[in-house]
């Protein structure tokens, strides 16, 4: 079943096309960084950005910020909320489940197979950041008597290895983070049967929560905001890591994933198909 | 007797105030090709959907194939085909990709024998010759034997089909038919979901007829179809019918005109005898369009309007 | 009945997750309401406990709200923007002079690493660090609102007459025992201040003051820790040596502005002003007096022209500012800012601190004539 719906993903064009126009913005954004050599202001601008005009090799994680606040998600938004939906309004929901595949064990499926895209997008943008990384700017040696490694945010020095181990790290967070907008768009995705409608929901649920977060007002509301620690990958290159913000991150994914996957479950399971 | 392959029980299904199927007794056995009829919005496609699990009912039993269903939705599943409404695959992949996935996505299909099966279901609804071409290149009729061919994958006992020569060509139509024909004396139960009667009449052992989600009118074509008991004489002059059989003509036109009476030759014979010129005669058997007419008519006492009820 | 089990379960399945998410959400409130335990221990024995803790060790996360808006130039703009934001600090405690606080932005930091000659600044963004001098008399930067350095320094002054005990909370998941401080100076502008001293180390973990016109019920600065550890941090973390590529630089900033207080030295200050005495601190220039004790405190220093008018257009603009011959105040929460412009005899003065708007003018009344820059 899981491996059906991998294959169902990863064969589609669309799925493709969405990572491809995901890694746009980066390279873009790489290539005017070092053709004007204008790096953002302090305090502006995508986290690590400015560092990679002196170090390229911070380029995955300047990618990896740069999609995170808009782009990553909406892409998750797109394939989680077109995983039930979709199916629905193609109208091979109902041989799905005729043939018959149980719909708790879809729903699982779907949510593994949105996982899995997730990381492929991560991963495929951190790879492609780290090509640009290597052609568009100087990069410090990562191997040999002078590797140097990198900075970290406190100001002490890395060794290539720590910074490898800390990207890794960031980039399973990355991904840990888009597990809620997987969540909302998979459980508005049992709802409707567009596809749309269900994508539409989950960006509306990101935008209401990043709205919050800037509002004084809903300062007692903010730690449970799905978008609340979303930047908390930056957190990997202090030194030492600062796991505080990191593991309420991963916390409150796991809560909003259990919530809205029970919910889907709940509403899934119970619902008359009549697409 | 033979086991109820299909058999319900008071099932109903309401969608807020509207009861959209209202307590129906389906009664399918081993070895029918069942013709359910009804008109759009009869409740039709609502009754094939909880027969799978798809909608779940508001009150009432299902059993299929001696199962309880939905619970036992699982083990019964795999051992029917299915085809509701339009057909649906995945356009980007081609046919055989779509029933390889189809297969591979639930229990009852083992994977040492998917290729071959794939092939076996390609050749027998005429897809073999499609090679990779992906789906959404297909007509409307080669989306329709995909759909077919989907349904046939796992040697099903039971095929419930609901519209399947929607979009196809007569060619092709018929080449359903046969397939259809074939598959039931090689022992699988059919229930055909249509709202075209002549396909029923066709085709199909027995009929249950839906009519605003009560189901008017089940049994045998051929009870239903059965001579009346009355012989229908054409004639130039029914008039002097009349004359020669006062009391036994039953209606006239200008043609034709229906005695009582279920033997043609004693007919013939009184009237032949009266001089009356006979062009033609025959038993008189009810078309299956008429049993549906009067059988659907006769339940029309309901208050609610037809508009509100036009589920698909 | 299959029918009836198929409705019946829906209720069930989503019974389920509605149970799911109550425990969930009533979770943090549960934690929440964990009872804080309140030992009998007195106001001024709590005093003593906080001041002696500044020899534990500890490494922490705390946040810094300020509340209050102070309308200042550019020179002080990282002062106005300490005490009206947000900030995240890390702390890192082995000694009075051997800690770091990391200032912790979204997408960057800024640390300070204090060792036995001086302070190490990191600014991450710049790729900047920066050496300064310990100086006995700085602008308040982010270490200073981290609730031990600031409960610490409120407590040295407080009078024992000041002091009450308030119940008792819990602060970074520990027993927090509450301190207030009432000032008993006419002057005052802060009405009070709250401490929360750790029961079991005495370090203050929150700091609470309140006060002025626009205070209301919100505190104009609120500093807290929200997890404390009292495992005594290694010394390479406090440590600092400036990465390669860094810019490294010397702090002159601080110096310049006691620099600027020096030059103008031959002004002597009077003993006291608006009825606080002075204060002697080694290394103020003579231009710069501070006067008050505990939380009512005042500096005087005088301006050169330019920074004055500079300072003058800012605070004309303000709001609530009060502006009459002796020259232009305004009060931000407890906080109260003069600039007093005494014309070519007696020259610019600027007041600052947590005295009312009264006492500002009294005060300016009182300052000698000024003999002109050198």
């Amino acid at each position: 079943m899981i491996a059906v719906e991998l294959a169902k993903m990863f064969r589609r064009p669309r799925t493709w096309v969405t990572i491809a126009l995901l890694n746009a913005l980066p390279v873009l954004v790489a290539a005017l960084l070092a053709l004007t050599d204008l790096a953002p202001r302090p305090g502006e601008g995508p986290p690590f950005l400015s560092a990679v005009l002196t170090n390229g090799t911070l380029y995955p994680l300047a990618a990896l910020a740069i999609v995170l606040p808009l782009f990553l998600p909406i892409a998750v938004a797109l394939i989680a909320g077109d995983a039930v939906a979709g199916e629905a309004q193609a109208g091979t929901l109902r041989y799905l489940l005729v043939r018959p595949a149980g719909r708790t064990r879809l729903l699982v499926a779907k949510l593994i197979s949105v996982v899995a895209f997730v990381l492929v997008t991560v991963l495929v943008v951190a790879a492609v950041g780290y090509l640009v990384g290597q052609v568009f700017f100087d990069v410090q040696p990562i191997s040999g008597a002078r590797a140097t490694g990198g900075t970290a945010l406190s100001g002490t020095s890395l060794t290539p290895a720590q910074i490898t181990g800390r990207t890794v790290l960031a980039i399973g967070y990355v991904t840990a983070s888009m597990l809620g907008v997987a969540a909302f768009a998979l459980f508005f995705s049992t709802l409707t049967d567009s596809p749309l409608a269900a994508m539409l929901g989950a960006l509306a649920v990101l935008i209401a929560s990043s709205l919050l977060f800037t509002l004084d007002a809903a300062s007692s509301i903010a730690p449970y905001l799905p978008t609340r620690y979303w930047l908390a990958f930056v957190d990997f290159f202090r030194d030492p890591i600062l796991w505080r913000d990191v593991v309420r991150g991963l916390g409150l994914q796991a809560v909003y994933v259990a919530v809205l996957l029970g919910a889907a479950w709940a509403n899934f399971t119970t619902k008359d198909v009549t697409s | 007797m033979t086991a109820a392959v299909i058999a319900t029980q008071g099932l109903v299904k309401r969608f807020g105030h509207l009861r959209a199927v209202d307590g129906i007794d389906l009664d399918v056995r081993a070895g029918d090709v069942y013709g359910f009829l009804g008109a759009n919005g009869s409740g039709k496609t609502t009754t094939v959907r909880m027969l799978l699990g798809l909608v779940l009912p508001t009150s009432g039993e299902i059993s299929l194939l001696g199962e309880r269903m939905p619970k036992a939705a699982r083990k019964v599943l795999p051992r029917v085909g299915a085809l509701i409404e339009s057909p649906a695959a995945y356009g980007h992949l081609s046919g055989r990709a779509n029933l390889t996935l189809l297969d591979a996505a639930g229990p009852g299909g083992s994977r040492r024998t998917r290729r071959a099966r794939v092939g076996e279901v390609l050749e027998q609804v005429g897809l073999a010759g499609v090679g990779r071409r992906p789906v959404k290149a297909y007509s409307l009729g080669m989306r329709q034997r995909l759909g077919l061919a989907g349904a046939l994958l796992r040697r099903p006992e039971l095929l419930v089909l609901d519209d399947p020569t929607n979009g196809l060509d007569p060619q092709g139509i018929h080449e359903v038919r046969d397939l259809l024909l074939e598959l039931h004396r090689g022992g699988t139960t059919v229930f055909l979901s249509s709202h075209l009667l002549a396909e029923v009449e066709q085709l199909c052992s027995r009929v249950g007829v839906l009519d605003r989600g009560r189901l008017v009118l089940q049994d045998d074509l051929a009870t239903l179809t059965a001579p009346t008991g009355a012989t229908v004489v054409e004639t130039p002059d029914p008039l002097r019918v009349r004359a020669a059989l006062d009391g036994r003509v039953l209606s006239l036109d200008a043609t034709r005109a229906v005695v009582r009476g279920a033997d043609p030759a004693e007919v013939n014979a009184a009237l032949v005898a009266a001089g009356v010129p006979v062009t033609g005669l025959a038993l008189q058997r009810p078309t299956l369009e008429e049993v549906v007419l009067a059988a659907a008519g006769g339940s029309a006492d309901r208050v609610d309007g037809t508009e509100g009820r036009a589920r698909r | 009945m299959a029918a009836r089990g198929q409705r019946s379960g829906a209720a069930r399945r989503w019974l389920v997750v509605a149970l799911g998410v109550a425990v969930l959400l009533a979770l943090p409130a549960l934690i929440g309401a964990l009872p804080a335990s309140d030992a009998g221990t007195s106001a001024t024995d709590l005093r003593d406990r906080a001041l002696a803790s500044a020899d534990v060790p500890f490494s922490g996360y705390a946040q810094a709200a300020g509340g209050l808006a102070l309308p200042v130039g550019d020179q002080l703009t990282p002062v106005a923007d300490l005490l009206s934001d947000r900030t995240t600090m890390r702390a890192w405690y082995r000694a009075a002079d051997d800690w770091r606080v990391d200032v912790v932005s979204a997408t960057g930091e800024t640390g300070v690493h204090r060792d036995a000659g001086g302070t190490w600044t990191w600014e991450y963004e710049e790729h900047v660090a920066s050496r300064a001098a310990a100086l006995p008399l700085a602008l308040p930067t982010a270490p200073d609102l981290l609730p031990s350095a600031l409960g610490r320094r409120l407590l040295s002054e407080a009078a024992d007459e000041e002091l009450s005990r308030f119940g008792a909370d819990r602060v970074a998941g520990r027993d927090a025992l509450g301190l207030r401080i009432t000032p008993a100076d006419d002057a005052a502008s802060v009405s009070r201040v709250d401490v929360w001293v750790d029961a079991d180390s005495g370090i203050p973990l929150r700091v609470q003051i309140s006060g002025g016109e626009t205070g209301g019920s919100e505190p104009a600065v609120d500093t807290s820790f929200l997890s404390l550890d009292l495992t005594t941090p290694a010394a390479s973390v406090t440590a600092f040596t400036p990465p390669p590529g860094a810019d490294v630089r010397r702090d002159e900033q601080q110096a310049d502005l006691l620099a600027t207080g020096r030059r103008a030295d031959a002004v002597r200050l009077p003993d006291s002003l608006a009825g606080l005495d002075g204060r002697t601190l080694d290394g103020t220039p003579g231009a710069v007096g501070v006067y008050g004790r505990g939380v009512t405190l005042l500096a005087v220093s005088v301006l050169p022209g330019r920074a004055a008018s500079a300072l003058r257009d800012t605070l004309l603009v303000a709001p609530g500012a009060v502006v009459d011959d002796v020259g232009v105040r305004i009060a931000a929460g407890p906080l109260g800012l003069m600039l007093v412009d005494g014309g070519e005899r007696r020259g610019s003065w600027l007041l600052a601190g947590t005295v009312d708007l009264d006492a500002l003018a009294a005060a300016a009344a009182q300052l000698p004539p000024r003999r002109g820059d050198r």
